[in-house]
């Protein structure tokens, strides 16, 4: 899923000064799973924020709404009857959620409350970690399932580099594996380490947001 | 919801019905010294979420109390476990913001009577005091 | 004997004598002056001068100039080239003007990660975005294809070739450790010519690793040139071992410098040792000698390890 985190409470009241009654979005997909935005979180963002807001003598008025998802224009949809009650909107849905909300609703200011930071997994509970960097060119079949585009801090795809700690993990971040001696061990445990002597080549980057904002288009599937 | 004094703190006490005795029956509010006490059961201390707490001081009252099983005793296992890290979490959320993390806090007993959780209340109380009163009393619409 | 670049390096290697390169780091400012004073205090130390390129992503000056600092002093550099800050575009570019200067020694390493850039009295870069184009492995590829084939990454061609003396790095043992001598021949098959390793500190566990490199053939066909680092300090030497990967110092070299009467003398004392245990190893054929801001102390150590004068070659 896509994953975000709240933005500093100081950092949204920044945005909204100035604001009287406010629309707090969230959506139910991505976010909710990460419990950054949420319906959840919406009811805890609401009364947290009027709080924040009535401290510095700024009182604000919070209406909410949790859409199914905000990256949908039929979802988005649904909060015309009510976006002409408030001035502004605060969304708690991941960037494109955001967006598309701005772009469908543009005589409104629309802002974030949390930054986007990443395709990740849960992989336990209360711990989301990086899986994917939407690169454009997976290479997970060569990898034995595991991707260093996404979990090799450098990126690297014939590694691993001399940075691997004694227990495995990587010297950039002491929590996390060091991908490359996962990929190694299960190389290993397959019989199949011949495969990690072939060079991989340079990555073409072309295909993922570094050759331009991606466009996709399925003919078939337009109008 | 009536108040003696306007100088009273407003304490709402959510207890989990497995920490109080049998034959607890308290009314559903007492007053004390400078406070009053509102008394909610609830089912389990893990039913509490960071929301419901927030909500009940975005609507004015002065301070929240969570009352729960000790350690090892809930009947749930670990839903007190968890009442404590969400308390924890509203706590900081409470701090960030500036309305102060006092406001909200839990205790863990077992088999208690009225006196004993007005007590409880009267001690958040103390601790709200130099807080001073809810921003967002009479704020609400 | 035909050479691949004809750098003083790789002759001395070529001519089978041990070999050694010493490391100058370069200012954290624009004063060229710092590395004109290295040169002159090491003059004639060693074969070749690796001039590191943004080591721990702190911006220093850049590898390149320095090491045309060093070209101007008469000194022969090792220009080294991170993967960290430069896409295969700026490196590229960068190799062709490094060659177009007269630099013919390059060392291709994957570069610390930019968070490592803030530490101790530091801001650093932290938040610099993340280039890594291409990798260590990728990176040979590219140097070995501007020499061998006169191509570009991309397959366009250059007129005449960039032919560079191909420097890799090697950290024996950071784990999966059975794995790094396949890495090793890995980067040969790359392109490597010369290797300079990681610091090493336990002479018997290295020379286990070069006999396994050995055994796969591989000293026959890249130059391994030991890292040592000057222990400056228990201190240091304790500091490494917990923190940088692949550096393990034995106790007994800790408790050597702990209770040392003079660091210095002791420090010295040894690097000398290790040096000598370096010669020993069949399949290492020199040393990289690194004295991180304390240059001063390389001459005493090459002179007392017998390694001085450096020899004349064609």
């Amino acid at each position: 899923m896509i994953i975000a985190e709240w933005k500093p409470i100081p950092e949204m009241v920044d945005k909204l000064r100035g604001h009287k009654k406010v629309l707090l979005v969230g959506c139910a997909t991505c976010v909710a799973e990460c419990a950054a935005g949420g319906q959840r979180e919406v009811e805890t963002l609401a009364p947290l924020l009027r709080m924040a807001m009535q401290v510095e003598d700024n009182p604000i008025e919070i209406h909410t709404k949790t859409l199914e998802r905000q990256c949908e224009w039929e979802f988005v949809e649904e909060l015309a009857d009510t976006i002409g009650e408030v001035d502004a909107v605060l969304s708690i849905a991941c960037g494109i959620g955001v967006q598309a909300i701005a772009e469908r609703f543009p005589e409104i200011p629309v802002y974030p409350g949390v930054n986007t930071t990443s395709l990740a997994i849960r992989e336990a509970p209360g711990l989301w970690t990086a899986r994917c960097a939407a690169c454009g060119d997976c290479i997970l079949g060569e990898t034995f399932g595991l991707c260093p585009v996404a979990r090799c801090a450098k990126g690297l795809l014939n590694g691993p580099c001399g940075g691997t700690r004694k227990d495995g993990k990587c010297e950039v971040d002491e929590n996390t594996d060091c991908v490359w001696y996962l990929i190694i061990k299960r190389a290993e445990e397959r019989g199949e380490l011949e495969k990690l002597a072939k060079i991989r080549k340079a990555k073409d980057w072309s295909n993922s947001d570094h050759g331009g904002p991606k466009r996709m288009i399925r003919e078939d599937l337009q109008p | 919801m009536s108040r003696d004094s306007k100088f009273d703190l407003d304490i709402v006490v959510l207890y989990c019905r497995q920490c109080v005795a049998d034959e607890f029956a308290p009314p559903s509010s007492v007053s004390g010294a400078g406070f009053v006490a509102r008394f909610v059961m609830i089912p389990c201390s893990s039913k509490v979420e960071a929301s419901y707490v927030l909500k009940i001081l975005a609507e004015g009252a002065d301070g929240v109390e969570v009352v729960a099983c000790p350690d090892k005793k809930c009947q749930f296992l670990v839903g007190n476990i968890r009442a404590e890290k969400r308390i924890g979490y509203a706590r900081n959320l409470l701090e960030e913001i500036k309305m102060g993390a006092e406001r909200l806090g839990m205790t863990k007993g077992e088999g208690l009577s009225e006196t004993q959780l007005t007590d409880i209340a009267e001690k958040r109380a103390g601790q709200i005091k130099p807080l001073g009163p809810n921003p967002m009393k009479g704020e609400n619409r | 004997m035909s050479l691949l670049a004809g750098s003083r390096l790789e002759r001395v290697l070529a001519d089978g004598r041990f070999a050694v390169t010493v490391e100058v780091g370069p200012p954290r400012g624009p004063d060229p002056e710092v590395i004109r004073e290295k040169a002159e205090l090491l003059r004639g130390m060693a074969d070749a001068y690796n001039v590191t390129d943004n080591q721990t992503a702190v911006v220093r000056m850049s590898s390149i100039a320095g090491a045309k600092i060093l070209l101007d002093k008469g000194l022969e550099p090792v220009m080294q080239m991170t993967c960290r800050d430069r896409n295969r575009i700026a490196i590229q570019a960068d190799l062709l003007g490094a060659w177009g200067l007269g630099i013919r020694n390059c060392l291709c390493i994957s570069g610390d990660h930019q968070k490592a850039s803030a530490g101790g009295k530091l801001k650093g870069h932290p938040g610099a975005k993340k280039v890594f184009d291409v990798d260590s492995v990728q990176l040979l590829s590219v140097l070995k294809g501007l020499r061998d084939e006169a191509v570009q990454e991309g397959g366009d061609s250059i007129d005449p070739p960039a032919p560079f003396f191909i420097g890799a790095a090697w950290t024996p043992f950071a784990p999966p450790e059975f794995y790094r001598v396949l890495r090793l021949r890995k980067k040969i098959d790359a392109g490597a010519d010369f290797i300079q390793t990681q610091a090493v500190y336990d002479v018997p566990r290295f020379a286990d690793a070069v006999e396994k490199a050995r055994d796969m053939g591989l000293t026959d066909k890249v130059a391994i040139l030991a890292g040592i680092i000057v222990p400056r300090s228990a201190g240091m030497l304790k500091y490494m071992n917990k923190n940088v990967p692949g550096v393990e110092v034995p106790d007994e070299i800790i408790r050597r410098m702990e209770s040392a009467s003079d660091n210095r003398a002791e420090a010295v004392r040894v690097t000398v040792e290790l040096i000598n245990g370096m010669k020993e190893i069949p399949g290492v054929r020199g040393v990289h000698l690194q004295a991180i801001e304390a240059e001063e102390m390389i001459p005493d150590i090459v002179k007392e390890a017998g390694l001085l004068p450096r020899p004349e070659v064609k």
